[in-house]
């Protein structure tokens, strides 16, 4: 750790708990004065929650804040940004309906006799926009009419009308053009020449070389390291990044000596901007992770193939034959069979306030149907197979799904779509928020499906379930698949290597393909 | 069969509708005191009178009974009053043996309509049925406006709504009123559709979180457009019913039902936000509904005071159902 001296900000001792999840245990961190600070981890590993608490969004459990050499509390945003703690989100945080200069102002806007004085206000959004070389835009035309590159600068042209002494970047460059990026490098350098200090959170490695002075690696919630830029090579940082040992959870993965046959063929999927060229393909009996980044185009790439999406282009082919899937009441149909375990059971997957039976019983409820009726007494005996083999706790079928613990809301999900007895099963991130032992018994099940014959396809954002789980993983990046790992090339410094779009190491690297 | 179907009725026997059903009591209670003080008789508890009730709450309870699809699903259905008027005032137009066809013809259209403009354009049910509505209400003045169409109920729908199929010489003589047994008809109808089809069972998981129902596969849009429809058609036989026992259609006669139907389905326990509700619910509500408005008319209170304890009592009952929703969960 470097010294006191200098330093704006300094925490010490921070934990933050969500729950049962450790979110930062006993973090020291501090960021000096004219730097830029570069905070580098996985999905997971603390970032956020850490420029949180910095921000005065949440409250950490234990620890101090130093602000200026004096302790202090942010009770509220508000509080952050009256001290010159400025942050600058990856969603954005500007009204579309309003113009550029009400944006720029419209925490404090200048007013005269208690009105918005709207010269002031538009000469003020002038001068930002030219410190951010954007003199181009219109201070009086409305945010929803400019590209989403224009937007971000003029987020940044708001933060910088705050006056900030620390300015937070989180992945604030991600809708940037090359061209903005080098003009906000340029604005960032600048800035950092005045002595401001900033946080800047980026997965993008090649900026990260180009921005920062200092470095700071994040992993599990605890801050592992930090150094100056160039004292550590990619290599390393990613060894930083991941360093934790691999348990053994997942139960034995299948010795292949040829390729099982293909069940699904997906080909030159595409879709927006936000997918293309997506081809691969699932063999019977095979689990098939997808990896990356969160937001690479993972979530659409399984909503594409269950038919959720509109326009999507290219297409499928399942057991040799195209299939067109226009809607999930198509993909769940016996001729393609497949089945979706969405991102958030809560909204997504479950009907709250329905009867656990209700609920196990939805998606394959028209397969115990005499004519229009319910079967009761074939849909009871469907639900209570489901129940044994899946381990459902619950007080009473007729119980709200709600009243469930999260790990057997989850399982009661799965139930749903094994009831419906498909072929190609999709998951996205099933395990998120589940307790280790509920998410050991997912894992078998999952195995024990794909040996029966079922083939899956796995979205996960944790490293260790996709090589844990998968007999190959696909890395996708913006929107395409950049990698497929196959065996023994999955590990965790391929995975994180091939999601950052760094080129593979060493021998790891023989037999991957862009 | 008797025994699963007494215990689903046991069941379906929940919170809201045993509070509602208390406060029909209270009415009679009430109603009885009024009038044993005032004239010296027990009128609000004579069959005849109980008799009257229900056939009055039959064409309130129609109506309800397709409001509670839509409100089940999560929406509102504004055109009732107009496609009630529209269907009796067509059917009497058409006159005949066509005239019940046509009046249900017309539900039939209105709701394929509003489901179509619900399910597929997106537009929020209760923009597109007020603005239904008001087409609806545009083409009856247009109908009546050129040329005086015929106006009186046939035979056939006077039967359906004023005959009496079941009577018994007993004192008097008790006539069960034919719309009563419409009623009741339908009814059986929606409980079976609701408990025991998968049509039941998809209107509430659409009505609960429609985006997990569609995920699950299931074709929400046609399961709103049936909501719509069902609605629809039960508002155009209402209009029947109602052209029958008046013995004519006339352009307002479908303005006081829209509002109590609502109440009716809402008081008995349906959310309002979908998903969640017993028919049964629905049908005391229907009752506790007639029955208060008839308690008011009888104690001659000035129209302002009605409207005032009329809505008071409908709003202090959802506190009632609320406090007990929150003191569950």
């Amino acid at each position: 750790m470097t010294d006191q001296q200098g330093h704006l900000l300094a925490l010490k001792g921070v934990s933050k708990r969500y729950g049962g999840v450790r979110a930062l245990s006993g973090v020291d961190f501090a960021c000096r004065n004219g730097s830029i600070h570069a905070v580098l981890g996985e999905n997971g590993a603390g970032k956020s929650t850490l420029i949180k608490i910095i921000s005065g969004v949440v409250q950490p459990d234990e620890g101090t804040i130093t602000l200026d050499g004096k302790q202090v509390t942010i009770p509220t945003p508000q509080a952050a940004n009256d001290a010159g703690i400025v942050c600058i989100f990856q969603e954005l945080s500007l009204m579309p309906d309003l113009s550029v200069a009400d944006n720029i102002s419209i925490t404090t806007p200048p007013r005269r006799f208690g009105m918005i004085n709207r010269k002031a206000q538009r000469a003020r959004a002038e001068e930002l926009l030219a410190r951010v070389g954007c003199d181009d835009i219109n201070p009086l035309t409305l945010v929803k009419n400019l590209p989403l590159s224009r937007r971000q600068m003029v987020e940044i042209a708001k933060a910088l009308g705050r006056n900030p002494k620390l300015l937070i970047l989180d992945e604030a460059t991600s809708a940037l053009t090359s061209a903005d990026v080098h003009k906000v490098y340029a604005i960032l350098h600048g800035l950092r020449d005045q002595g401001l200090s900033l946080l800047y959170i980026s997965h993008r490695m090649h900026e990260i070389e180009e921005l920062a002075d200092t470095c700071s690696v994040f992993r599990n919630g605890q801050h592992i390291d930090t150094f100056s830029k160039g004292d550590r090579n990619d290599e390393q940082i990613v060894q930083m990044m991941i360093g934790r040992e691999l348990q053994n959870v997942y139960p034995p993965k299948p010795i292949r000596n040829a390729p099982p046959p293909a069940t699904l063929e997906v080909r030159k999927i595409g879709w927006d901007t936000k997918l293309s060229d997506i081809s691969f393909t699932v063999g019977k009996g095979e689990v098939i992770g997808l990896g990356g980044l969160d937001g690479q185009g993972q979530r659409e790439l399984l909503l594409a193939l269950f038919g959720v999406l509109r326009g999507v282009s290219g297409n499928i082919v399942l057991a040799g034959k195209t299939e067109h899937v226009n809607s999930p009441a198509q993909a769940k149909s016996p001729a393609v069979g497949m089945a979706l375990i969405p991102e958030d059971r809560k909204t997504e997957g479950l009907m709250l306030p329905m009867g656990v039976g209700d609920n196990i019983s939805m998606a394959a409820l028209s397969s115990m149907t005499r004519g229009l009726v319910v079967d009761r007494a074939i849909e009871s005996k469907k639900i209570a197979e489901m129940v044994a083999k899946l381990k459902i706790k619950f007080g009473q079928l007729s119980d709200p799904v709600a009243t469930l613990s999260g790990g057997n809301q989850q399982k009661v999900v799965i139930a749903k779509w094994l009831l419906t007895g498909a072929r190609v099963i999709l998951l996205n991130d099933p395990t998120r928020g589940i307790d280790v032992g509920t998410k050991q018994e997912i894992y078998q099940l999952l195995r024990d499906l794909a040996d029966a014959g079922t083939s899956i396809v796995l979205y996960s954002t944790d490293y260790d379930e996709l090589i844990g789980c998968c007999d190959r993983v696909l890395i996708m990046y913006s929107g395409r698949i950049v990698r497929e790992l196959d065996g023994p090339e999955i590990t965790e410094a391929n995975i994180i290597a091939s999601s950052l779009n760094l080129a593979l190491t060493g021998q790891a690297a023989a037999g991957g393909h862009a | 069969m008797s025994g699963m179907q007494k215990t689903s009725v046991l069941r379906s026997i929940d919170r809201p509708t045993l509070i509602a059903c208390g406060f029909i009591l209270v009415i009679l209670a009430a109603g009885t005191l009024y009038m044993l003080i005032t004239q010296g008789t027990a009128t609000f508890i004579e069959p005849t009178y109980l008799l009257q009730q229900l056939k009055i709450a039959a064409f309130l309870g129609i109506v309800a009974a397709g409001m509670m699809m839509v409100i089940l699903l999560g929406h509102i259905d504004l055109s009732v009053p107009w496609t009630l008027a529209a269907s009796a005032m067509l059917a009497t137009a058409v006159g005949g043996p066509w005239a019940i066809p046509i009046g249900l013809a017309v539900g039939l259209v209105v709701g394929l309509f509003n489901g179509v403009g619900v399910a597929y354009l997106r537009v929020p049910s209760m923009i597109f049925t007020l603005g239904v509505n008001a087409v609806l209400r545009g083409l009856m003045v247009m109908l009546t406006g050129g040329f005086a169409p015929q106006s009186s109920a046939t035979p056939i729908m006077k039967w359906f709504a004023a005959g009496q199929l079941i009577y018994l010489p007993v004192g008097d003589g008790f006539g069960l009123s034919n719309s009563v047994l419409v009623w009741a008809l339908i009814s059986a109808g929606i409980v079976f559709m609701l408990t025991r089809t998968s049509m039941g069972r998809y209107i509430y998981a659409t009505g609960n979180r429609e985006a997990a129902t569609y995920l699950s596969g299931i074709n929400t849009k046609f399961v709103l457009i049936f909501g719509f429809v069902m609605c629809s058609l039960c508002a155009s036989l209402a209009g029947l019913l109602v052209a029958g026992y008046t013995s004519k259609a006339f352009q307002a006669m479908g303005d006081t039902y829209l509002l109590p139907a609502i109440a009716a389905v809402v008081v008995g326990g349906t959310n309002i936000l979908g998903g969640q509700g017993k028919y049964t619910g629905t049908v005391v509500g229907t009752i506790l509904i007639v029955l208060l408005q008839s308690l008011l008319s009888v104690m001659q209170m000035p129209e302002a005071g009605r409207q005032i304890i009329y809505g008071l009592v409908i709003i202090a009952m959802l506190l009632v159902y609320g406090r007990s929703n929150a003191m569950r969960t």
